[in-house]
Formats: C-alpha cells, sequence, structure tokens
C-alpha cells in the first residue's frame, strides 16, 4: 500500500494540474482541459485515461456528439470560394458568358459548373439568355451560397465543427455538403464519436487537498535541462518528485561470457601459482597426440574410433628430429630409457596421422623439449573426442592440463601441488589421493576432492611422467603431469547441469547468464 | 576400460572375508578399481577396472588375488607354470602348429583343467574373463582370441592349421548347418564381427584334433561338436591363438591362475613350432616367460620422496603379491606370472606406492620458483575483448566442430561451393555429419546464434575470440589454426557503417595501422564488403551480410559482420 506521500508523488504533471484546476462536480472533459489548462487533445486525453484508472475522476455521462470536419477539398473552398461563388464572381466581372467558357475560365469540369449553375438559377440569382448565354440576374438571391460561406469562414479557428454548436439552419446547410464517408467530393466529412463527461471523485478531491497541502502546483521541474543551468531559472523552483520505485527499463550491456569468465579465473589462478600458459594448433600428429606419450600404437584408446582423423591431408610432412626417432626406439626397445620397450616395430607412417587432438597432455609433450627447469607450465586446451553429444558428452570441448618440471619433483611435492589445486582452484575442504591409471604417467594419482556444494568428486587425475615420455624429448629430471577436470565446478558456478549449455548459442540464455 | 559383473560372495570367498560397501569402495583402490553398481539382490555388482595394462584384475578370482594380497593374506603359488629352463610335464597333451601359419596367426598357447563339475557361476566368470581378455586387452580378438572345450572329447594331438577358405565344412555354435570357413565369413554373426581380422589371407587359422574334427575357426568361433561347454564339466581344455605371444602367454596364465584358485587343477600342454618364436620352437604352456626387475632404493626415495627401507620395500610388493628378495643393495622382483606391466623399474615403484597405501605420502609443498605467465594469445585476446565489451558487444563461445552445410552450404553461392569447401580441414571419419569439418571461420556460429536468437530484445551485438583452422598447403600439418576475431551486428539498422565505426575503434585502441580495400567476399552484398589490409597483407574481412546468406539461415533481419585473423600481430610483439 501507497502512502500518501508515495501518491501525490507518483502523479504527473497533466493530472497534478487537472486535480488543483476543478472543484467538485465540475465537468471535466478533453474540451474542457483543452480551454482552461491549454492542453492538446492528446495531453487531455492521457490525463483523463490516468486519472480514471486511479479513480480519481469518474464518469458523470457519456454522449454521442457529431462533428464535421473540414476536408481538403473543403479547404479548397475557404481559400478560393464554393464553384457557385466563384460563378457568380466571374459573371460579375466579365458578363454573360455560355457554359463552356464558365467551365474553362473557372478550370471546372463542365458537370460540377453544371450543379452550380441549377442550385443558382433555381432561387434566380441567374438565368439562361436567349443565345445560351449564362447572366447574373440577383447575387443577393443565392442565399445558402452565403450560409456555407458563413460555415467555412468558421473554421478558421477549429477545422472541426461540432453539431451542438450549429444552429438549426446551420445543420441543415453543412448536411448537404458533408459525407460520412467518401468524403473526398464533399467539403466536410461528419464523424461521430461518443464523449465521456468527468468529475472529481471523492479519492479525487482528497488527492486535491494532499496537493495543495504539499504545495504542488504541476509546474515544479521536470526534466533538467542544459538551458537552465545556463540560465539559471532552476533557482527558486521546485523539481517535480520521481517515482522512483518503478521498475527500470532494460539496457543490452556489452559484457563477457560468463563460461570464458571462468576460464579466465583458472588460468589467473594458475599463473599466480607460477605457471606459464601454453597453447598450440588444432591438428596434430599421432606422434605428439599419443606415440610421444609413450602409448603404443595398438593402445586401445588409439582406435579409429576414439579419435577424429584429418581427412585433407592425412599425413604430416615430417615429424620433427631427434624425438621421432628418439620415440620410435624407446617405443620399440625402450631405447636409452631402461625400459624394455613395447616391443613392437614402430610405424613411421602411422606417426604422421593427422588428427585433431585429444587430449591436453598433447601440448605438455610439446612443451618438454623446450621446457626450463625448473618449469611450471599449463594450458586451457581445445580437445576433440569421438563422442555422442549429450548432456555429459562434448564432441568439443576444455582440458586443463599442466606438468612441472623440477629435481624436487616427486610424489610427495605432486600430492603438495594438488592440495594446493583442491583448495585454491577448488574450493575444497577435503582432500584425498588414490592410485590412478594414464598410460603416460608412473605412479599416477586421482585426486579426488569434497566440495562444500557439490560433496566427494574426482577434481583430476596426475601422475609423474615416464621416463620413456621424458627423456626421448630431451628432459633428464622428473617431471610431473596433471589435469584437471574443471567443466564441473564450471556447471556449479553457472548454475548449469548439461554441458552444452557452457557453449550455448541462445543470446538471450547468454545474455542473462549469472555466475553463482 | 573394462567394467565387469561380479559374483559378491564369490569374491569375498576369495578374499578371505566380507566387507560393507565403504569399506569395500576403499578397499578397491588398491587395485585402481571403482564400484560402479553395488551389489543387486542377486549379489551380482559391477566393478570398473581402471588400469589397462593390468588384465590380471579383470575376473573376480584375479581382483579376489589382489585384495587377498592387500589385506595381508599370501600370493598362491602356481606350480603348473614352465620356465625357459624347465618344462613342466604334458603327458600326450600337444598342439602341432602348421608352418603357414607364421604369416597369418602364429601363436598358440594351451591348458587341460580337471576338478569337480563346473558351476554355473564360475562358468558365467570364464565367459566373461574370456571375453573381457580378448575385447580390452587382444584388441577385439585381433591379438588373442580363446576357445574352452570339453577335453574328454579330444584327442591328441590338436593340430593348429592353415586351411584353405572352402577348404571343410564345419557345425559353428549357434548354427544348424555345416558351413566352409568363408561362408562363415558372410554368415555366421561371429564371422561378420570378427572375420576382418583373417579375411585378408589365403588360408584361414583352424584347430582340429587328431581325428581331424573340428574344435574352432580362431578368431571366429567354436565348432558345435568339441566347442560347447555346460556347468558341470569336470575336464575342459583351453587355448588361445593370436599375433603377440607375451600377451598370449599372459591371457593363457590369467586364465589358467584364475582357474587353479577355482580349486582345478592345471595340466600343461606342449606346443610344437615349425617356425622360430622368442621362445623357441617347443613351448610348454603356462609359461612364466618374465625377467626380474632389480629396483634401487635411491631410485625408490626419489620418485616417491620418501626413504623406505629394503624391507618396507619387499613388504610393501607382498600386499601386491608381488615376490622380491633382497640383492645386495637392491631389490629383485619377480613379476607375478600373471602380469607383464613392469616395463620400467618406475612400474615396480608404483606397486611399492600401492602397497604402502597412499596415506604413507604427505603432501609436500614445492618450493621451485618459476615465473607465471599467460601465452601471447591469452595476452592479446584478453586486451580485444575488453575492447570489445566497452563497444557494447556480448561474448559467445561455440564449439568448433560443425557441418558442411553450416560452413559452406548456407555461406556461399552453389558454384562457389568446391573453392571455399577446399579451405577447411576435414574430419575423415565423422560420427556424424553435424560434426564434420573443423572451423574455417566464426561467422557461420555467429549466425547460427542469430538465427536461433529472434526473440532476444534487439539490437544483438555478439563476438567470440577463438581459434579457427584453415587448410594450408604450405604447412607441415597442411593447415595453420588461426586466432580470430568474429563479431556480430544484427538489427533492423545494422549496416556497413555500424559495424565500420566499432572496427576503427577497435584497431586504434590495439594500436592496429590499416586501410580498408573493397572485397569480393560472397558472404557479404558487393560493395558493401571491406578487405582490412595491415602492412600490405589482408587480416580480415567485414561488411554487410547478403540476404541470400541471411535468408539460408533463416534471419530476418539485416547483419553486418566480420572477422580478423591475429597470428601475424601477435607473433610480431
Amino acid at each position: 500500500m501507497q502512502t500518501s506521500e508515495e501518491l501525490v508523488k507518483s502523479l504527473h504533471p497533466l493530472e497534478v494540474r487537472v486535480l488543483l484546476g476543478f472543484t467538485e462536480n465540475q465537468i471535466i472533459d478533453a474540451a474542457a482541459l483543452e480551454t482552461s489548462l491549454g492542453y492538446n487533445r492528446g495531453q487531455a486525453n492521457q490525463a483523463i485515461s490516468w486519472l480514471s484508472q486511479k479513480a480519481y475522476i469518474e464518469e458523470v455521462d457519456r454522449n454521442t456528439v457529431t462533428r464535421y470536419e473540414l476536408t481538403a477539398l473543403g479547404r479548397d473552398y475557404r481559400e478560393h470560394g464554393t464553384p457557385e461563388e466563384r460563378i457568380l464572381r466571374v459573371l460579375a466581372t466579365n458578363g454573360p458568358m455560355s457554359m463552356p467558357e464558365l467551365s474553362s475560365s473557372l478550370g471546372l469540369e463542365n458537370r460540377d459548373t453544371g450543379s452550380a449553375y441549377g442550385a443558382l438559377s433555381k432561387v434566380g440569382a441567374v438565368a439562361m439568355d436567349g443565345d445560351k448565354k449564362v447572366r447574373l440576374v440577383d447575387a443577393e438571391k443565392a442565399g445558402a451560397v452565403k450560409a456555407v460561406r458563413a460555415l467555412l469562414d468558421r473554421t478558421h479557428d477549429s477545422e472541426i465543427l461540432e453539431a451542438g454548436r450549429l444552429a438549426s439552419d446551420e445543420l441543415a446547410v453543412i448536411g448537404r455538403i458533408s459525407r460520412k464517408r467518401g468524403a473526398g467530393s464533399a467539403a466536410f466529412r461528419q464523424a461521430e464519436t461518443e464523449e465521456v463527461r468527468y468529475r472529481l471523485t471523492a479519492e479525487g478531491l482528497r488527492m486535491k487537498q494532499l496537493l495543495v497541502g504539499a504545495g504542488l502546483t504541476g509546474e515544479e521541474i521536470g526534466a533538467l535541462t542544459p538551458q537552465m543551468l545556463r540560465e539559471g531559472n532552476w533557482k527558486n523552483r521546485r523539481f517535480r518528485a520521481y517515482n522512483i520505485t518503478l521498475p527500470p527499463g532494460r539496457v543490452l550491456p556489452g559484457r563477457r561470457n560468463p563460461y570464458c569468465e571462468y576460464l579466465d579465473h583458472v588460468k589467473n589462478k594458475l599463473v599466480s601459482l607460477g605457471f606459464q600458459e601454453f597453447d598450440g594448433p588444432l591438428v596434430e600428429s599421432e606422434f605428439w597426440n599419443s606415440d610421444a606419450l609413450f602409448m603404443p600404437q595398438f593402445h586401445s584408446a588409439r582406435d579409429i574410433h576414439d579419435v577424429y582423423y584429418v581427412d585433407n591431408p592425412r599425413h604430416a610432412k615430417a615429424i620433427e628430429e631427434p624425438y621421432l626417432s628418439q620415440v620410435a626406439q624407446t617405443h620399440e626397445n625402450g631405447w636409452e630409457t631402461h625400459s624394455r620397450g613395447w616391443g613392437y616395430d614402430f610405424d613411421r607412417d602411422f606417426t604422421r596421422r593427422l588428427i585433431l587432438r585429444s587430449q591436453g597432455t598433447v601440448l605438455s609433450a610439446k612443451q618438454l623439449p623446450t621446457a626450463k627447469v625448473p618449469g611450471k607450465y599449463f594450458g586451457v586446451v581445445r580437445c576433440f573426442r569421438y563422442d555422442q553429444v549429450d548432456a555429459t558428452h562434448l564432441a568439443d570441448f576444455y582440458q586443463t592440463e599442466g606438468i612441472v618440471l623440477g629435481r624436487e619433483v616427486n610424489l610427495r611435492t605432486l600430492l603438495g601441488f594438488l592440495e594446493m589445486f583442491a583448495v585454491e582452484l577448488a574450493g575444497a575442504t577435503e582432500v584425498k589421493y588414490v592410485p590412478g591409471y594414464f598410460p603416460f604417467t608412473e605412479p599416477s594419482v586421482e585426486v579426488h576432492i569434497k566440495h562444500p556444494v557439490l560433496g566427494w568428486f574426482e577434481l583430476g587425475g596426475s601422475g609423474i611422467f615416464r621416463p620413456e615420455v621424458t627423456q626421448p624429448l630431451g628432459v633428464s629430471v622428473p617431471v610431473a603431469a596433471w589435469g584437471l577436470g574443471i567443466d564441473r565446478m564450471a556447471l556449479m558456478h553457472l548454475g548449469l547441469d548439461d554441458l552444452r549449455e557452457l557453449f550455448s548459442s541462445d543470446i538471450e540464455n547468454v545474455r542473462l547468464r549469472r555466475a553463482e | 576400460m573394462p567394467k565387469i559383473e561380479i559374483q559378491q560372495d564369490a569374491l569375498f570367498a576369495y578374499v578371505g572375508r566380507r566387507y560393507n560397501e565403504d569399506e569395500f569402495v576403499e578397499l578397491l583402490t588398491c587395485a585402481k578399481a571403482e564400484l560402479d553398481e553395488p551389489a543387486d539382490e542377486q549379489g551380482m555388482m559391477k566393478v570398473e577396472l581402471n588400469d589397462t595394462n593390468r588384465p590380471d584384475l579383470w575376473s573376480t578370482a584375479g581382483l579376489g588375488r589382489q585384495l587377498h594380497a592387500y589385506t595381508g593374506g599370501s600370493a598362491p603359488a602356481y606350480t603348473f607354470f614352465s620356465t625357459r629352463d624347465s618344462m613342466q610335464p604334458y603327458g600326450d597333451r600337444r598342439v602341432v602348429v602348421d608352418a603357414d601359419l607364421r604369416e597369418i596367426r602364429p601363436y598358440i598357447a594351451a591348458f587341460a583343467v580337471s576338478g569337480a563339475g563346473i558351476s554355473q557361476v564360475l562358468l558365467d566368470d570364464v565367459i566373461q574373463t574370456q571375453e573381457k581378455l580378448c575385447w580390452n586387452y587382444g584388441r577385439k580378438r585381433s591379438s588373442i582370441a580363446m576357445g574352452v572345450y570339453r577335453s574328454d572329447l579330444i584327442e591328441y594331438p590338436v593340430r593348429y592349421s592353415a586351411v584353405m577358405p572352402d577348404g571343410l565344412r564345419f557345425q559353428p555354435l549357434g548354427m544348424e548347418e555345416r558351413l566352409t570357413p568363408a561362408e562363415m565369413l558372410s554368415r555366421h554373426p561371429k564371422g561378420q564381427e570378427f572375420g576382418h581380422i583373417v579375411e585378408g589371407f589365403h588360408k584361414y587359422p583352424m584347430l582340429l584334433d587328431a581325428r581331424e574334427r573340428v574344435l574352432s575357426f580362431p578368431p571366429i568361433t567354436n565348432s558345435a561338436d568339441l566347442g560347447a561347454v555346460e556347468a558341470g564339466d569336470e575336464r575342459l581344455f583351453v587355448e588361445m591363438t593370436g599375433t603377440d605371444l607375451p600377451s598370449l602367454l599372459i591371457a593363457c596364465a590369467i586364465a589358467a591362475c584364475d582357474l587353479a584358485d577355482a580349486g582345478y587343477d592345471i595340466h600343461p600342454v606342449q606346443i610344437e613350432y615349425p617356425y622360430d618364436t622368442p621362445l623357441g620352437r617347443l613351448i610348454v604352456t603356462p609359461m612364466y616367460f618374465q625377467e626380474p626387475v632389480d629396483l634401487d632404493t635411491a631410485h625408490v626415495a626419489q620418485v616417491l620422496g620418501a626413504e623406505l627401507s629394503q624391507q618396507e620395500i619387499m613388504n610393501s610388493l607382498k600386499r601386491m603379491a608381488v615376490s622380491a628378495s633382497a640383492n645386495g643393495s637392491r631389490v629383485r622382483v619377480m613379476p607375478p606370472a600373471y602380469r607383464n606391466d613392469f616395463l620400467h623399474p618406475v612400474d615396480v615403484i608404483e606397486d611399492v606406492m600401492m602397497g604402502n597405501g597412499m596415506e604413507r605420502f604427505t603432501p609436500l609443498a614445492p618450493t621451485e620458483f618459476t615465473v607465471g605467465r599467460l601465452s601471447p594469445v591469452e595476452e592479446f585476446a584478453r586486451r580485444v575483448k575488453t575492447n570489445m565489451v566497452g563497444l557494447g558487444y556480448q561474448e559467445m563461445i561455440f564449439n568448433y566442430l560443425g557441418s558442411y552445410r553450416e560452413f559452406i552450404g548456407r555461406m556461399y553461392p552453389p558454384e562457389q561451393h568446391d573453392v571455399y569447401a577446399a579451405e577447411l580441414v576435414r574430419i575423415a571419419n565423422p560420427m556424424s555429419e553435424s560434426y564434420a569439418y573443423l572451423r574455417g571461420s566464426i561467422l557461420p556460429h555467429l549466425l547460427g546464434a542469430e538465427s536461433i536468437s529472434a526473440h532476444a530484445v534487439y539490437p544483438h551485438r555478439v563476438f567470440e575470440f577463438g581459434k579457427v583452422a584453415r587448410a594450408e598447403a604450405g604447412d607441415n600439418y597442411g593447415s595453420v589454426t588461426l586466432e580470430t576475431l568474429g563479431v556480430l551486428i544484427a538489427d533492423a539498422s545494422a549496416d556497413f557503417n555500424l559495424l565500420n565505426q566499432d572496427i576503427a575503434a577497435l584497431l586504434y585502441f590495439l594500436r592496429i595501422e590499416y586501410e580498408l580495400r573493397e572485397s569480393g567476399d560472397p558472404r557479404f552484398i558487393p560493395g558493401r564488403a571491406a578487405e582490412v589490409i595491415h602492412n600490405a597483407h589482408p587480416i580480415g574481412v567485414f561488411g554487410e551480410l547478403h540476404p541470400r546468406v541471411l535468408e539460408n539461415w533463416g534471419v530476418m533481419v539485416p547483419c553486418a559482420a566480420g572477422e580478423l585473423f591475429f597470428n601475424s600481430l601477435i607473433e610480431s610483439r
């Protein structure tokens, strides 16, 4: 329920002036507002509409009102004369003329000249003489012409004549020169409207008292303009108070995508922990995607049904040496890594096969030849999987991966990193480590965390890169590798439960999306 | 990663005690296993095994063996293994291999089994083990296929032969007719599924007994005569054929140890090859062929970050059912007969870790200092994004894969489809037409967004900063990845000028000097598209999208759109 003060504030100046300008039982209608308050028709209707909605005014009666509106033809008659007037005028000046001469000198159709002549001759104002010429008899007898002229002249003030303000003889005249429809050939268009008359209600009178009490006049300053500031005429005037509780309009701001912002947050965290970001091409070779990670070429995850192969071209031109040879030998017999290798013939054509990278660890491996020691690197990497797309699988998605190189790297410092990620990135309240399996790390550890909202879940996988991964790529110190499943946290952060929503194309949906 | 179904009671019998669900989940971590579905009313549960190099865990007996040892039980001693130096007695049980198999499917391993009548639970478990071994470890039967038979019906020596595709007829399991091997490939369901493994050879593998009766057509199916096994059978013959001898021997060892754990006697079989194998021409299986691994205690300390004594290392390995002995300052480790995953000492060190339990290793905060830094692409992208947001654009993020229809069909006039399709990176094995190409432009994705967003209040001002890929013959990989800004304005008033002023503002703040040149890009209205030229090279295009393009996407408002490629600018920074 609004207070009286709020009700007063919520009134528009157009309403205020009506309430103040009228007294009990005084008739309020559009015409009255136009006359007494100087409103135009639009303002008057608007004020009446608002006030009656608020029940500050009530209907007294309603009447059908007939109006005659001047048409374009009527305007022409008013300025240049009706055909009858012009015939009388030209005959008075030029003397008798034949009908065709009349038509051509007045620029009228023969038909119109004919009907005007008919009307004039009927009352005896003009007559046709023996040689078929029209002559003026007595202009004074054309009383109807004068009556029409009187009506036309009245339209100088308002082009609308109200039937109620016309005398009965005037109504008879205007009736002959007006039409309800198809008024193009008549001087006036006849229109009927329903006019409602109002008066103040008790509530309206109460508001009036409140307005008077508050000292409001409806003349308060609305918008403060540069002109007012320049001229200083805002001084000693009051400002209209706005209803500040009205719902605001909607803006369409430029803004970041909340999922991208979350990815930025993850990157910022990792940078703050001393990690340097890496990046790379979307198309990769089998060599970097899997061979360099010591996944045997017959590994089940390298099946045609797990990886997207590129069709054009199918193979890389070359793989960097000496890494190709060293990796190939490591697969075959362990090379110098003290491993016995996988014991099969490494396929040097297959290793050049081009694919869309299927795991972020590719970029970790590619970083190794140029990595610094000690060094920490990470990437938020777009990966592609041969998966049916649904709420928990996407054809392409981000993996967050990284490596740590250094003499101090071992299982316990790896756990130290995992704990740091769990707390810093995921807000974990408890952390648990369990043995895991990844083809390229040994030992391998999964980190499970207890999240304040999500409960226990697997945050990521990690391990120490196998010597068969690091040594062929020229790294002699231990390398810890880790990957974090951040999409689950991203979904929670954004209040979503479907991975496809992260990449939503719906503009409205993305516009309105908010982080938790 | 394989999932297996396990009878809870049978498993706990192997482990030696029962566990509640929480304890069991915890215990499973020592086998890198997870409880996928807890026991149902029949006591069946599902367990997922994560280590693809430990097929010995993919059965009730195998998993039970690991859990038994981990909880303090002793590893069973298996006495039926032959080694390189000593063969176990094999009696008359011989398999003679045909010389032609050398190029087709060269290896076979086998053993016989006797004991009490096999129960249905055990039979189901044996069949499951067979499936998991052959599918996951044996690469869908291509490197390992396994068959089980009633040995009473078989007369030794068994012959592992190569026969012509129409060389004989026999009745396969599950069919009434007698078929030739060639007919089986086209008509038998297993022939259709696995026929490709042998189809290219002029002869097919065939297992026959001394009386020329067919045991099976490896790796396709058993015969109905000798290859049908039922609950209650007391004597079995088990064989495996394949292409890789070590993994075949591992699979053979796993099957033999599982049956031995179930209380059966294992009877070795001699395999006689007419050609050389890595282990000679006469092999008695099951065979132990693994080499010992010597573990340096200093290496263990370096990897695990904890000093463990020789004895602690041996104790922890014992909990992993791995036998080890002191060898000077080192530890000599004998891989179990059913395992071949110790490629490198680090593999043993992981077992030491697991045998200790993870709680033995406390996290250690890292101390080595390194400088954190975003990539140059990310640094640049953030500047672009900040400017675009300031210019009133909303950021979008799209998937990178799409269809020919989106990337080409809806964008270009039909006569130019081939030219522009050649610029895209095409997937050779798409799962669906919807994800068959890597995008070469962001515009289709922006239009895709517009096409489903007519309900959103206008104007729409959207952008994405992301990657696209284009075919590039000169590149080593045949394609380049471009760091791209895509932008689109959809509105009744969207036109060239509106976008032009935003591009001008963006490039001003990025300090990129450029000029515009009229573009003939057919995606835009002629005369209302500009190529952005920087240092005499085009770095992008923008303009008013052609109504043909809008119509193709079902977009009913004018759109100004474009994209800028920033690689050269990022690299030169």
